[in-house]
């Protein structure tokens, strides 16, 4: 056995970010462990990252690239598989143009300043995230209200803390990890937690609040008129730094406890003491989590929630919600190159003229791509590259983006393993792990840092994210570099350092000022926090925000109510596993081997289950299989399931992706959607739940 | 020598499992033993561990002493005298005594012992993201819980 090398790295087996030192020997990844030097993890690591040599090292794990042939899959070379690749993307926009072409990647992975620049230079609008109901949704509804996203800032101590659909330690909150929470947390900060199930947080909070599934705006706008009947806002920053204040105020007034109450189920005299607690305290920081955003009352519900930072005057204030000043790097958007795309290109994004806050930020809502595939309208998409992503049980509707995914002509995906979606393709492009590569990371967050990831090993031919998009770039004549890391040399270049010298310095972090408002007011057409948005009321919506009931509640579907009695908030995390990841990594799915659905005793016993049956849970438009936990911390009237499950351990090419996917019962029509942004309902609908046999 | 022990804040125990996983990198252990152990009763988390007893009922209930204390008084159980026997598995008040089907031998927390000595967290602490997992001289220790954290 050889000398043991450690390597400082960052860990990418969620959003990333996290400090890890990686212990090599003869060649291997033995171990890894957190970096104690680490400005964003501080030492500790999550199970997910600290299982890394299982995913890295996994045998299913496919570590050549495939083609699919008459007799299934069969092993070719790389050239083989990007020149097959680059002559189908050749040939389609020839045919039928550019924009035939789809792009699209999952959950923020790091590589989406390399996929971007692809996309605009092949020419396509028609890129495909998770954006559109998860983090870039609330980028773009702060950008149009006031310029920025406003990051909760740990560092400066707030004194109370707000965690609004949030668990930062579960899960990856974005931007700054759960350890820094916890350390402002635990300075004696109050906490008050918005869920509608009683975690670890709510358990601790000063005060909780047990919302109904989806009412989330209306509970902000609840708050935002305690503020303002009591005059609790900061009196100085309204009259200088809102856009709309009065008609703001008028709006809120709308709102008064008792509809709020009745709306949300909680008390009023909750939500008046949580806003007293908010308001009054100072510095206070929000911390919100995507099932803010995951319902048609996306937009207006970040919008709202900004509001409540900017009216108490926590907005960029030190200890509240700030806008971290970055490094002095080339940003994901310079590097993506997004004003290169044509604007006769742009013009032809799939559902662009609709979901105008979606097109402002360059992606498309998985609907209209869906559409496209199975409907010919507006026109037919023909080829497709999926990166890192798992549609068929991470979207709305999965069974639509299953037939979708699979009419396609001809679809390249890049991933670890043979996933349900990757299933469906031609090509089969294998990905590097972050043990696996170089990069710049956390470039696209807005944490003020970016940080080093290292290649640490390189295993089978597996080539990194990035590698691929540029020798394929090359391939398709783009304007790419030789190699990653001269990309990574021209995407510092602004900071004076190259990779190599920025490998060695571990991270960069951006020069932190405070109330930058007062010199330069807010990046907004008005340059103001926009409450009153001048930019929706351009695109015909209601320049104010409010509260929508959700399509399918009890309250707006009484019909379908008798037949789906219960409330379905669907995509409860898991520490274990990233969204539709992990399943098949040993460590992992021992904690976690079954999905679970959560169910009030008093319900469960009503229908004659017990801990541990199999439920069968029922909406319109599916059935799926979970087992039962019994949990008397969230409602009867609500059940609680899991997002993400698939079956790695069946081998057949499902994988199991029908039988526990949740997204089977999500519904993804246009009226159920955010009309500004189409983000997809994926938390709240209604269901019926029964015992099922084993 | 200072006896060392590791305690369990358990109110600040959020459920994440990191700790488990650490446990599992740090013994070489796959699927099977859990030598640490987090187990949901929400909204708590009750983790499952070695407490280094002092009258350790592991470490009397084995026929072949195969279970024994070192200097710092952390119970150890040597592999190559085990025998297999699970008495140990059973004696343990707490669930905490595992057993490894690969080696067909009692397998238990050792305090990350080769860590200790060059003065490092045990796997277990060194991830924990809520600080919760203490360890060190055990009458200090004793303290600190009694403080709080």
């Amino acid at each position: 056995m050889g000398a043991v090398r450690k390597i400082r790295t960052a860990c990418r087996s969620c959003h990333g970010g996290c400090g890890v030192i990686a212990h090599v020997q003869d060649g291997k990844v033995r171990k890894v462990e957190g970096d104690p030097a680490s400005p964003i993890s501080h030492g500790t690591l999550c199970s997910k990252g600290l299982a890394a040599t299982q995913l890295a090292y996994h045998p299913d794990r496919i570590l050549y690239p495939l083609k699919k042939g008459d007799g299934g899959w069969k092993r070719v070379t790389w050239d083989e598989a990007l020149n097959t690749v680059a002559a189908k993307f050749r040939e389609v926009i020839a045919a039928h143009g550019a924009e035939s072409i789809v792009i699209g990647q999952g959950t923020g992975r790091d590589y989406e300043s390399h996929l971007y620049r692809f996309a605009n230079l092949l020419g396509t609008p028609n890129v495909l995230t998770a954006g559109h109901m998860c983090y870039v949704s609330r980028v773009g509804a702060t950008l149009i209200t006031c310029g920025n996203l406003p990051v909760s800032d740990w560092s400066g101590d707030p004194r109370c803390i707000v965690m609004w659909a949030c668990n930062p330690q579960w899960t990856n909150p974005d931007e700054h990890k759960g350890v820094d929470f916890w350390r402002a947390y635990k300075k004696g900060a109050r906490l008050v937690v918005i869920d509608p199930r009683k975690g670890f947080l709510a358990d601790k909070a000063d005060l909780w609040l047990q919302l109904r599934p989806g009412t989330d705006a209306a509970l902000a706008l609840g708050f935002l008129n305690v503020i303002v009947a009591e005059e609790l806002y900061d009196k100085e920053f309204v009259e200088n730094y809102i856009n709309g204040w009065e008609a703001f105020k008028e709006r809120v007034r709308q709102y008064p406890l008792e509809k709020v109450a009745e709306i949300t189920w909680v008390e009023k005299d909750l939500i008046r003491k949580a806003a007293r607690m908010y308001a009054t305290t100072k510095p206070a920081s929000l911390q919100w989590g995507v099932p803010t955003e995951q319902t048609l009352n996306c937009t207006d519900c970040t919008r709202l929630l900004t509001g409540l930072m900017a009216v108490t005057g926590n907005l960029d204030a030190p200890g509240g919600n700030v806008f971290f000043v970055p490094p002095p790097v080339r940003t994901v958007s310079q590097f993506a190159r997004h004003r290169d795309l044509p604007a006769e290109q742009r013009n032809k994004q799939l559902g662009g003229d609709r979901y105008k806050l979606a097109s402002r930020v360059a992606l498309i809502t998985p609907k209209v791509a869906w559409d496209a595939i199975l409907t010919g309208k507006p026109y037919p998409l023909k080829a497709g590259l999926l990166c890192g992503t798992n549609p068929v049980i991470t979207r709305a509707n999965a069974r639509e983006a299953y037939e979708a995914l699979k009419k396609l002509d001809f679809l390249a995906v890049i991933d670890f393993f043979l996933t349900p979606t990757a299933e469906l393709a031609d090509i089969f492009l294998p990905a590097g792990t972050w043990l696996e590569q170089n990069h710049v990371a956390d470039n696209w967050k807005r944490h003020g840092y970016i940080l080093a990831r290292q290649k640490v090993v390189e295993i089978g031919e597996c080539w990194q994210d990035h590698k691929i998009f540029l020798e394929l770039g090359k391939r398709m004549g783009q304007e790419w570099w030789d190699t990653v890391e001269d990309a990574l040399d021209y995407l510092l270049e602004p900071s004076g350092l190259t990779w190599e010298q920025f490998k060695e310095a571990g991270y960069l972090k951006g020069e932190q000022v405070y109330h930058k408002y007062r010199e330069k007011g807010f990046s907004t057409p008005t340059g103001k926090v926009e409450l009153y948005s001048t930019i929706l009321e351009k695109w015909g919506h209601d320049p104010l925000p409010k509260y929508t009931e959700i399509p399918e509640s009890p309250v707006s579907r009484p019909d379908l109510a008798a037949k789906y009695p219960y409330i379905l908030n669907t995509g409860l995390r898991i520490p274990t596993f990233f969204h539709s990841a992990n399943r098949m990594i040993p460590w992992l799915r021992e904690i976690r081997p079954e999905p679970l659905v959560e169910i009030h005793p008093q319900t469960a016993q009503k229908h004659g289950i017990e801990e541990g049956d199999w439920v069968e849970i029922a909406s319109p438009r599916g059935r799926v299989k979970q087992r039962a936990k019994l949990n008397e911390g969230i409602d009867p009237r609500v059940v609680v399931a899991e997002h993400g499950w698939w079956y790695p351990e069946l081998k057949d090419a499902g994988h199991g992706w029908d039988r526990a996917n949740i997204n089977l019962l999500t519904d993804n029509s246009h009226a159920s959607m955010d009309p500004v942004m189409g983000a997809t309902n994926l938390r709240v609908l209604l269901c019926n739940i029964a015992r099922a046999e084993e | 020598m200072e006896k060392t022990s590791l305690v369990i804040f358990k109110k600040d125990c959020m459920g994440c499992h990191a700790c488990e996983i650490a446990c599992k990198q740090e013994h070489g252990l796959g699927v099977g033993p859990r030598l640490i152990r987090v187990s949901e009763k929400s909204p708590r988390f009750i983790p499952t561990y070695c407490h280094h007893c002092t009258k350790a009922p592991c470490l009397e209930s084995c026929p072949v002493e195969a279970i024994f204390r070192d200097a710092r008084g952390i119970v150890l159980i040597d592999p190559g005298r085990c025998i297999g026997c699970k008495e140990c598995v059973e004696a343990c008040p707490f669930g905490a005594m595992q057993f490894d089907d690969a080696q067909e031998t009692a397998v238990k927390c050792d305090l990350c012992a080769e860590r200790l000595t060059h003065n490092q967290a045990p796997a277990c602490s060194s991830v924990c993201p809520t600080g919760c997992i203490f360890w060190g001289s055990t009458r200090k220790l004793a303290e600190r819980v009694v403080a709080g954290p």
